[in-house]
């Protein structure tokens, strides 16, 4: 299990960093999808099988077809972005603010002498009651989310019909 | 070493992970890149939210946290790109250095 | 007939309906009366709050729990619940969303049937984010109130809308980011966010590594909550978004927004974790310097909406200066300056409102002489900027006095000396508006200027009213308070 764990968190990152440093968006759309499954096969891996599933369907899977819209709804052809960006080089510092954030985040760690402890006894609770039983309110939260989300869709993809 | 199990070295990555983004969000000229920044953000907030649940037992109670926290970051991506679009038809490109009018 | 049930329900189930009924009716019908419902749903909540108050005072209650829409008889399930502290928090949500509608009346022309349910949803989070018992469901209405509030500034689509509105959205997003890890480092230490399980027993163990983390947790916590008030270093977002809107929609940033999704948050924050003095040192530190950059600021800047929300900056400072104490004494500062800034900020958003209408510019250096020809703006301008500069007998004064009493009787008393000069930065920045909008010779564009008649007067006069009423009647109020053993 520590090995799948591992592999996959080293995956995870990789993908995130390249998704931020593609000089194509498109490309980094597809790094997020990819580095969603690899937070979804963790998340299967620790126990929250629910989650995972919901991860990737919806992150890996929803946001990628918003944003591969809202690409093209964009309508830039594809090599007009390397166009764009190709006498940008690709930029190092973010190897490099990681690299320097990462060993002084480790080194504070060490020295408090921090650690996580083992996973408790798993208290058997069943996430389906958790949710509808005692998380209602939250359940509330997301129905107005969503209903926001959509008459921001309904406002914001609207052409005027006024015009000026 | 005794303190380098799994739990600690995901916390590390998690925390790699918003430098990440907040480097994304700082440091970018695309409009969508802005977009992928928060996402990368709430990922690592997701895996947070799953290994406390590991680590405390309470792993029923951090799906229903971790489901309610993606059906917020699909909403919140949904008005980011409606946002980004309308500005797209106003100046052309996704360029964010068009955004001048403001003075800071 | 359980009315205190029914006036608590009502925060959550008037705007649901109104939401519905919005949607349902004929589209020509609600557009041309569009402003009904919302006022309607205003003046309800406002009066249900009144009337919470006064039936829980009956009763002897501090605390009503109550459900809405599900059974909460079974065990462990989440219910709302109502104190006199988030009463009036109600109370001005409802006061301020009032204004607002007032407001649109005359300066929103399209899109009136999706403003007025883009107001609901913006209502209806801001009453649940007062009304819940749990931090997580404390982040999922905060961060719906950010989405309700991302769409209203973009909705008109101008490009200053949209460009205040991404920048909104990406600071505030940044902040939700800080707040969720804050509470899920809080969860792996605890088996559960509700308001019961948290408190500052989480800290006392130190040999355990997890202490650290809680420590951690409220350095990220308070710096997502900073974030959302517009404390200083992180105020950038903050003139920008309030500038570039609709000026409705500037009156409910400026006027609720910033203080529900922020300085709610402090205040459960200090509420829950009372006694530990790191909150308190931080907080003391980012209010004074708040108060002081917010008031420099303001004196540089050209555009009226710029200097208020600028001044908005500073007015929060005072706000977190009065929670650092950690006393009731500032809490209760804290929350009667909360309501009467939202009374003089709103006043200030109509007055820009009205400007707008009739002049049609917002540059101060545009402007000059407005009071021989808008006089009843003018004057309910000035008795804002009194109110603000904590001159006696408006609101602002007595809010402000309970701030710097009860830093004096806390021990900070050079906070307080820093706070009470701050007052003339204050007094500055106002000055200058009112002398280069207001007084002064009027210039020939400006000739044929008249006063603004309809529903922007009627709030100027009411609200003018509210702020010189409640500073009047402040002395009942605290005596009821001291009757209570709270003063």
């Amino acid at each position: 299990m520590e090995v799948i764990i591992y592999v996959s968190l080293v995956f995870l990152l990789i993908f995130c960093v390249m998704a931020v440093m593609s000089h194509s968006i498109l490309k980094s759309a597809v790094y997020l999808a990819l580095a969603s499954v690899m937070l979804g096969v963790i998340m299967y891996v620790l126990g929250a099988h629910w989650a995972a599933v919901f991860e990737i369907s919806v992150c890996s899977g929803l946001v990628t077809v918003i944003f591969i819209s809202a690409i093209s709804l964009s309508k830039i052809k594809h090599d007009e972005i390397q166009k764009l960006y190709e006498h940008k080089k690709r930029s190092a510092y973010l190897p490099a603010v990681l690299i320097i954030g990462g060993v002084l985040i480790a080194a504070a760690a060490m020295a408090a002498d921090f650690t996580l402890p083992e996973a408790a006894a798993a208290i058997s609770e069943e996430f389906r009651e958790t949710l509808w039983n005692t998380r209602q309110a939250d359940i509330l939260g997301q129905i107005i989310a969503i209903l926001a989300g959509g008459m921001a869709v309904v406002v914001l993809f609207q052409n005027d019909e006024v015009k000026k | 070493m005794e303190i380098l199990n799994f739990r600690t070295i995901m916390l590390f990555l998690g925390l790699l992970m918003i430098i990440t983004g907040c480097y994304c969000l700082i440091r970018t000229y695309h409009m969508l890149k802005i977009i992928i920044g928060i996402e990368i953000g709430m990922k690592a907030v997701t895996m947070f939210l799953v290994l406390a649940g590991y680590i405390n037992g309470h792993m029923g109670l951090a799906q229903a946290y971790v489901i309610t926290v993606i059906v917020l970051e699909v909403v919140i991506t949904l008005v980011a790109a409606g946002v980004t679009i309308g500005l797209y038809k106003k100046y052309g490109d996704m360029d964010i250095r068009n955004l001048t009018k403001l003075k800071g | 007939m359980d009315y205190l049930q029914y006036a608590a329900e009502s925060f959550v189930l008037l705007p649901l309906a109104a939401i519905a009924l919005n949607n349902i009716c004929p589209k020509k019908f609600m557009e041309d009366h569009f402003h009904i419902l919302p006022a309607a749903v205003s003046v309800l909540q406002m009066a249900a709050a009144v009337f919470a108050l006064c039936f829980m005072d009956v009763r002897h209650l501090t605390a009503y729990d109550f459900s809405v829409l599900w059974n909460v008889s079974v065990p462990g399930a989440e219910f709302f619940s109502i104190h006199p502290v988030s009463i009036i928090f109600l109370f001005c949500i409802g006061l301020v969303s009032f204004v607002s509608v007032m407001i649109a009346i005359r300066t929103v022309d399209t899109k009136k049937r999706s403003y007025v349910s883009l107001l609901m949803t913006l209502l209806i989070s801001m009453n649940c984010m007062v009304l819940v018992n749990d931090l997580f469901s404390l982040y999922v209405f905060m961060d719906v109130i950010g989405v309700s509030s991302f769409v209203m500034i973009a909705m008109f689509q101008s490009r200053k809308g949209l460009e205040g509105s991404i920048k909104y959205l990406v600071i505030s997003e940044l902040a939700s980011i800080f707040i969720i890890s804050g509470l899920a480092f809080i969860f792996m230490k605890t088996g559960s966010l509700s308001f019961k399980d948290v408190g500052s027993a989480l800290l006392s163990d130190p040999s355990d590594s997890r202490t650290l983390l809680i420590y951690a947790a409220l350095i990220l916590i308070i710096a997502g909550f900073s974030i959302k008030t517009g404390a200083v270093p992180f105020h950038s977002w903050l003139p920008d978004a309030h500038q570039s809107a609709d000026t409705s929609i500037s009156v409910l940033l400026s006027g609720i927004v910033i203080k529900i999704a922020g300085v709610y948050g402090f205040v459960v924050l200090t509420t829950l974790f009372n006694g530990v003095r790191a909150i308190h040192v931080s907080l003391a530190v980012i209010g004074i310097i708040t108060i002081i950059t917010g008031a420099l600021l303001a004196l540089q800047q050209n555009h009226f909406k710029r200097i208020v929300a600028y001044s908005s900056v500073s007015q929060m400072g005072y706000i977190l200066l009065g929670l650092s104490t950690g006393s009731t004494l500032g809490l209760i500062g804290a929350i009667a300056h909360v309501f009467s800034h939202a009374v003089f900020k709103s006043t200030l958003f109509t007055n820009a409102a009205a400007i707008h209408e009739q002049t049609g510019t917002l540059e101060i250096d545009e402007m000059g002489g407005l009071e021989r020809k808008m006089p009843v703006t003018s004057f309910s301008s000035v008795i804002a900027f009194l109110s603000t500069a904590g001159i006696p007998p408006f609101a602002g004064f007595w809010s402000k006095l309970l701030i710097i009493m009860a830093l004096w009787l806390s021990g900070n008393q050079v906070l307080a000396g820093f706070a009470l000069c701050a007052s003339i930065f204050t007094a500055a920045y106002f000055l200058r508006l009112q002398r280069k909008v207001f007084f002064g010779p009027t210039p020939d564009h400006l000739s044929s200027v008249t006063e603004i008649k309809g529903s922007i007067r009627f709030v100027e006069i009411l609200l003018t009213v509210i702020t010189s009423a409640s500073g009047i009647l402040f002395p009942l109020i605290l005596i009821f308070l001291q009757s209570k053993g709270l003063v």
